[in-house]
């Protein structure tokens, strides 16, 4: 397996870009790669040239992540003031605007059918659900507080929510949290299953692999990529490599690769079956923070990664 | 046989005495030689025989007789016997004196033979047996020279006289002018050709000395032909054929020489060899003796010096040190220069090495080096003992020489690079690949220490590749190998029991089970547990965690794999699995200092203070307070008592920092070169206001640290960046935060960043100080100062820019969004501090919402201002467009007119033309016809387009003059209204101004603030330095090497820990932020009360 850069775009955001992720294609285009960042806009970008379709404002404060919906015409961005924003891809028309006081909102995912975003919580160490038809709060999925006569400021701070992901099935939703902790809940029963231990510091991304759906990714800033059986409450295996923390992991659409990016400033691409970084790009000149394969089998694959040096790259990956 | 006769006095008769059988008692003799007067000549002869004999006291007493006064008054004129007996006693003396041992007697015999041969010289100046007498005496006295020029009368008297000639061979044969001596006894020979064989022995000598070896042998075989049963000729054909160095001329000469020994035992030259031979044949038993005998046999200085140091060597050779000393300190004692017989010199300095003295045998082995300025032994064994004084340098130049002179000498090239470890890595690579070269050369095998090393010295030096490929060669084949190809990877852990994961041993039993057999030499230990530290710091953790579990799986008590893997869980912040295994390395051995101060670490991380302070404690007396690290612990510990509180005790605080600064100095008195106490004694520079010297320090500390792999110190550079800051400058302070971010911690550190932040807050650049925080709020989202700082400064901001007289419609608007989110951060603050998310009080939050409030309410209404400003402007602006357009209209209307009206003049003209001629055609017609009313209405037409035109000029005309007066008027309102909002503007100015100068004074608060709160980050910075400790100074030897390789480890590890001790900071950091959330806090109330 290997990557081949195609095509980066330097100042592609006028500050940091934060997040990344692929708008599938629709009837009547193709899929577009969204990125957020921290001057407040969302970018559109129309590979493989990286031709910038649309830039969306209405953000505070910087972009922290973003989310398409499986349909690809809609889309959800988070920022730091906060808010959720559900808006339409073509139209940047703002469907919705979510909050859920006094929590923040960190990284969102909706549930492969579309029907549920799920959003990171941060400090309320919660997991929120919201109908996507009628952007109603319906679940909040609470990671259980350790006993203790009063949960100190301490242990509520390391709780803090940061990374989610839904199993391929929709049956699960696992999050990440500043401590390391991860936690598996079942989506049906909103209720938590357990946790996966392995980490100790921040797991700021999980994935789970598309071809085998028990199997989960965390990156970490402890610079360790683990693999999990999300099911068993195994850990299968962890790969060290980054020398600085993990930002990011994507798993590759035939789930015989992860990419991964780091605050090293480097893009890895991991060969499963090896479980050794089998390429290392070094295109970018600060941390990377989001990396994203362009999901479904067949086609071109593609690779997409951005960085605290405001630009954005896009690989061939075969 | 032979007889003498004695003439009898006054008569013809003769008394026969047969000198075979002279009687015992000489005066019998003397009685009658001298009852008979016999002639002197008779004398000499009789005492000559009582001396071949061997009866000495008869000869001497007949001698002495024949010297006494009263013979010299009777022979008064028989001057050659008397002479002669006289030469006869100054020759016995002087052999006397020759072989006498004992110093003072010797002397004595000299001085009396003097005595007889000047009495001698007295009788007759020039007699030449005197003169070659006194030579004689001269030579035994070792007066060569004086020797030389006695000898020289004689010769220059007479030619071809023998014993001065042969005399004269021995002085030029002592003055090392072996050819002249050769000449000479050649000299004597042809003139008196039945010499005894002992000439020809000289001869022998001479060529021996020559290197004239063949003829040297005819000439000693000579001797043996004539005198089969002289020794000195068989000793010296058997030095030679020994020194042929083949084992038949070994095995001959050998033979000679006991041939000698049997027909003389005493020849202590033949012993010695027959000694040196045992020595090497492992009798000692018989070299003892034969050196023994050997040395009771002569006095002759280097021959016994030959035999102690046979005996010493044998001694030597068997261990017994002490014994060995005494006998090649008493053959060095034999030798008047080290020239003549340097090995004794040689064993000495071995004994004395040996027995630890080593000046004294470092003064041997200079001496030995002096003769063979060459030697590269003597040079290394130099350089070992230099390397042992400590003059590490002295010992480089002998290993270096030593290298040079013999560049194929692996041994001196390991040598010499283990020395340079120290000092030239680089040096010390070259030597030893040197070395690793030379040796594969000679089909060695490399040890695996030198592998070890030179992979140790490429990893120091940062060529991570080389230094991997040298340790896999190191280790050779093994398990190992398959862990760090990765072929076995660890089987799958219960992820909630996966705590334990770095300290089972599972996956190696069961690796046995499947019937691998794991075995790990104990000398392969190390190397594996460099190559475990090399993919660490390849970033390789999870192979380096199976090898540190194999050394430990194989050998539990290896504690630097236990600190290792304690390292590896700590960096990820896995402290109680760290905790553990620091405790199982205490295990091992309770007093370990760097496991001691680890857990001390540990400790402070779990903010357990008082404990941390205990264990440091104890570190440092397991050390006895040598070790640097726990004394720099401990000074970092007082220093953080000093600044962590809150609410700041000055007398307290003082007594800390003067503790630390105290154990700072500490250290840096037993290392000067210590960084981290530089450093810590800096920050305390600092925390008192001396900000140029603490400068000073850190940029010295800064320069020092870099270069090197292992030296990693970010946070002098964050010190250095304090230091800027509290002195105001910030720029140059916003750089070195932003390098040291980016060098170190891949901008991932969000402390640094609120540092960042803090600066760009004072430099008043909010924008650059809000995206800062917005940064840092995405590392650490769950970190809430950071959200109220970030609150804080775009409140600031908009503040500020509501203050500014002149100000665009946009900028305000950005100001009111500003404001919009800044209300809402803090009003979720407010929200969250129910939840007790974290410390700040929500009253001053809400004071904070509120006066956030009332800026948006003040800066929505300068927002109508600007957007009516800016819609006035636009207004303005559309006015001046049209006026543009309407002149522009007219322009061209004109233009238009003109161009018409010439052409409606010309077509006028041509018309008229026209008209005239048909005019003229007609007044033709007419002056044919002649009508006069068809030419007047013609001229009216022409007149009334003339007048429509004219009215339309007009017309245009007013319009504009209109029109100007229509603008001008609204020029006027326009001023009015600007009027009325001046004074708007001075309102709020007014307000603003006093506003201001609140804030001003609160302002200089914050200076001081500033100060304080710049000296707080020093501090923090200060508690991740503490990981110093200047490595022990590890001495040539491998394990030493390695122990100070772990001893790094540690270092690093600890330097590697530094990030991670930030928590500890933030715990204390915390307060100082809440201060300055205290300090905006007070912003806002004084805005509140406006």
């Amino acid at each position: 397996m290997k990557l081949a850069g195609l095509k980066s775009v330097e100042n592609a955001h006028d500050e940091s870009v934060w997040a990344a992720t692929w708008v599938p294609a629709t009837d009547a285009r193709s899929a577009l790669l969204l990125t957020g960042s921290l001057d407040e806009t969302v970018k559109l970008w129309k590979p493989d040239d990286l031709l910038l379709q649309r830039t969306n404002t209405g953000h505070c404060l910087g972009v922290a992540s973003v989310a398409a919906h499986p349909s690809g015409h809609i889309a959800a961005s988070s920022s730091l003031d906060s808010f959720v924003r559900v808006f339409d891809v073509d139209t940047n028309v703002t469907i919705a605007t979510l909050e859920a006081p006094p929590s923040e909102v960190w990284q969102l995912r909706f549930d492969p059918k579309g029907t549920i975003l799920a959003v990171a919580g941060g400090s309320s160490a919660s997991v929120k659900l919201w109908d996507t038809a009628t952007w109603n709060l319906v679940a909040t999925l609470s990671i259980p507080r350790p006993e203790g006569p009063k949960p100190s400021d301490k242990s509520s701070s390391k709780k803090f929510v940061l990374s989610v992901a839904w199993s391929p099935d929709g049956r699960r939703v696992t999050c990440g949290s500043m401590d390391g902790t991860i936690s598996v809940f079942d989506v049906a029963r909103a209720k938590f299953l357990h946790h996966l231990e392995g980490h100790f510091m921040p797991v700021r991304t999980l994935a789970y692999s598309p071809t085998e759906p028990r199997l989960l990714f965390s990156a970490s800033d402890d610079a360790h990529v683990n693999m999990y059986d999300a099911e068993g409450k195994t850990m299968v295996g962890a790969m060290s490599g980054h020398s600085s923390w993990v930002l990011s992991v994507d798993v590759s659409p035939d789930g015989a690769a992860i990419a991964t990016g780091s605050s090293d400033r480097t893009v890895r691409l991991w060969d499963l079956s090896m479980r050794a970084a089998v390429q290392t790009m070094s295109n970018h000149t600060d941390q990377v923070w989001g990396v994203t394969f362009l999901p479904g089998g067949g086609g071109a694959g593609r690779l997409a990664s951005v960085s605290d040096d405001k630009s954005i790259s896009l690989y061939d990956y075969s | 046989m032979a007889c003498v006769y004695i003439p009898v006095q006054n008569s013809e008769e003769e008394v026969r005495v047969a000198l075979d059988q002279l009687p015992r008692d000489a005066s019998d003799i003397l009685d009658i030689l001298k009852a008979e007067q016999a002639p002197l000549d008779l004398w000499l002869i009789i005492a000559r025989e009582y001396f071949k004999q061997g009866k000495l006291e008869q000869f001497r007493q007949i001698l002495e007789e024949g010297s006494s006064p009263e013979i010299d008054e009777y022979y008064a004129d028989v001057r050659y016997e008397r002479i002669a007996i006289l030469n006869a006693l100054g020759a016995y003396y002087s052999y006397l004196g020759k072989i006498e041992t004992k110093q003072r007697e010797k002397e004595e015999h000299f001085i009396l033979a003097t005595q007889y041969y000047n009495k001698a010289s007295r009788i007759d100046m020039h007699e030449p047996s005197t003169w070659v007498g006194k030579g004689q005496l001269l030579l035994a006295k070792g007066e060569i020279e004086q020797a030389f020029a006695a000898f020289k009368i004689v010769l220059d008297g007479d030619h071809d006289n023998v014993p001065a000639l042969l005399g004269q061979a021995c002085v030029q044969f002592n003055r090392g002018r072996y050819s002249d001596s050769l000449e000479l006894y050649k000299r004597a020979l042809q003139v008196y050709p039945d010499c005894p064989a002992a000439v020809r022995l000289g001869i022998g000598l001479c060529r021996y000395k020559l290197g004239q070896i063949d003829k040297a042998r005819q000439a000693f075989q000579r001797v043996l032909q004539l005198d089969p049963e002289n020794v000195e000729a068989l000793v010296a054909l058997a030095i030679m054929d020994l020194h042929t160095d083949e084992a038949t001329g070994i095995r001959k000469g050998m033979l000679k020489m006991q041939r000698a020994f049997e027909i003389y035992p005493y020849c202590a030259m033949a012993l010695n060899y027959l000694a040196n031979h045992f020595f090497f044949t492992g009798q000692h038993f018989l070299v003892e003796q034969l050196t023994e005998t050997a040395l009771a046999v002569t006095n002759h200085g280097p021959t016994k010096s030959h035999s102690y140091y046979n005996l010493a060597r044998s001694y030597h050779s068997k261990g017994d040190y002490e014994k060995a000393g005494l006998y090649y300190m008493a053959s060095v004692k034999e030798i008047n220069k080290p020239h003549e017989f340097v090995f004794p010199y040689y064993g000495l300095g071995q004994v004395q090495l040996k027995l630890g003295d080593l000046r004294s045998a470092l003064s041997n082995f200079e001496k030995v080096l002096e003769v063979y300025p060459d030697n590269c032994d003597t040079m290394k064994v130099l350089g070992h003992i230099y390397v042992q004084l400590g003059q590490t340098e002295k010992a480089q130049d002998f290993m270096r020489k030593a290298t040079k002179i013999d560049p194929r000498d692996a041994q001196a090239f390991l040598d010499l690079g283990e020395l340079l470890i120290l000092s030239d890595a680089a040096a010390a690579l070259d030597a030893l690949k040197t070395a690793r070269i030379l040796l594969k050369k000679g089909g060695q095998e490399v040890p695996i220490e030198v592998l070890n090393n030179l992979g140790v010295l490429h990893f120091e030096r940062g060529e991570f590749e080389l230094a991997q490929k040298t340790f896999r060669e190191a280790l050779g084949d093994g398990i190992w190998l398959t862990f760090i190809d990765g072929k076995e990877k660890s089987s799958p852990v219960d992820a909630s029991a996966s705590i334990l994961q770095n300290k089972d041993v599972h996956l190696f039993q069961q690796l046995e089970k499947e019937g691998h057999l794991i075995e790990l030499p104990w000398t392969k230990v190390t190397t594996l547990f460099n190559m475990a530290r090399l993919l660490e710091q390849l970033h390789n953790t999870e192979t380096a965690n199976i090898l540190y579990r194999l050394i430990l799986f194989k050998y539990p008590d290896y504690v630097d794999a236990y600190l290792r893997l304690a390292a590896i869980a700590k960096s990820r912040s896995n402290i109680q699995l760290s905790i553990e295994l620091v405790n199982d390395a205490l295990k091992v051995n309770e007093k370990c200092p760097n496991a001691l101060s680890m857990l001390g670490d540990l400790e402070l991380k779990n903010d357990d203070w008082v404990k941390a302070k205990e264990t440091f404690r104890a570190a440092s007396e397991a050390t006895e307070g040598k070790d640097s690290y726990a004394t720099l612990s401990l000074g970092n510990w007082n220093y953080f008592a000093a600044v962590r509180n809150e609410k700041r005790a000055p007398k307290l605080e003082a007594t800390h920092l003067e503790k630390a600064k105290e154990l700072y100095t500490k250290v840096l008195a037993q290392h000067s070169a210590n960084l981290y106490a530089a450093n810590g004694a800096g920050v305390v520079f600092a925390e008192k206001g001396h900000f140029d010297v603490s400068k000073d320090i850190f940029t010295q500390v800064q320069e020092a640290a870099s270069g090197s792999v292992f030296v990693q110190m970010p946070d002098v550079w964050i010190n250095l960046a304090h230091v800027y800051f509290a002195q105001g400058n910030f720029s140059l302070a916003v750089k070195m935060y932003q390098n040291c971010l980016r060098k170190f911690f891949y901008n991932t550190d969000s402390q640094i960043l609120l540092y960042l932040a803090r600066t760009h807050y004072e430099a008043e650049q909010w924008q650059d100080c809000k995206k800062t925080l917005l940064r840092a709020i995405h590392l650490a989202p769950s970190n809430y100062t950071l959200r109220f700082d970030a609150g804080v400064v775009m409140q600031k901001f908009s503040a500020s820019t509501l203050q500014k007289t002149k100000k665009a419609a946009d900028e305000v608007r950005l100001t009111v969004t500003e404001l919009g989110n800044a209300v809402r951060v803090f009003k979720q603050l407010s929200a969250a501090s129910n939840l007790h998310f974290h410390g700040f009080d929500e009253k001053k939050i809400d004071t904070h919402v509120e006066y956030c409030k009332h800026l948006l309410d003040a800066a929505r209404v300068h927002l109508k201002q600007a957007e009516h400003d800016e819609q006035q402007i636009r207004h303005k602006q559309e006015a001046i467009r049209q006026l543009a357009l309407a002149e522009e209209a007219r322009r061209k209307a004109e233009e238009q007119r003109k161009f018409q009206a010439e052409r409606r003049m010309r077509e006028d003209e041509q018309k008229r033309v026209k008209q005239q001629e048909e005019q003229f055609e007609r007044i033709k017609e007419q002056w044919k016809s002649s009508t006069l009313g068809s030419k007047r209405r013609e001229r009216s037409e022409v007149d009334d387009e003339e007048g429509g035109n004219s009215e339309k000029r007009r017309r245009k005309g007013g319009k504009r003059r209109k029109k100007d007066r229509s603008s001008k008027a609204r020029y006027e309102t326009e001023e009015d209204e600007g009027e009325i909002m001046d004074d708007q503007e001075e309102v709020e100015d007014e307000n603003a101004k006093t506003n201001y100068a609140e804030s001003r004074s609160q302002t200089n608060d914050q200076d001081d603030d500033a100060e304080e709160k710049a000296s707080d980050p020093l501090a923090a910075a200060g508690l991740e330095d503490s990981d110093a400790e200047d490595e022990a100074a590890p001495g040539a030897t491998i394990s030493r090497r390695r122990r100070a390789w772990s001893e790094s480890d540690e270092d690093d590890e600890q330097v590697e820990r530094q990030p991670e001790s930030s928590p500890i900071i933030e715990d204390s950091v915390d307060g100082e932020v809440r201060g300055s959330g205290g300090k905006q806090d007070g912003d806002g109330a004084v805005n509140d009360e406006d």
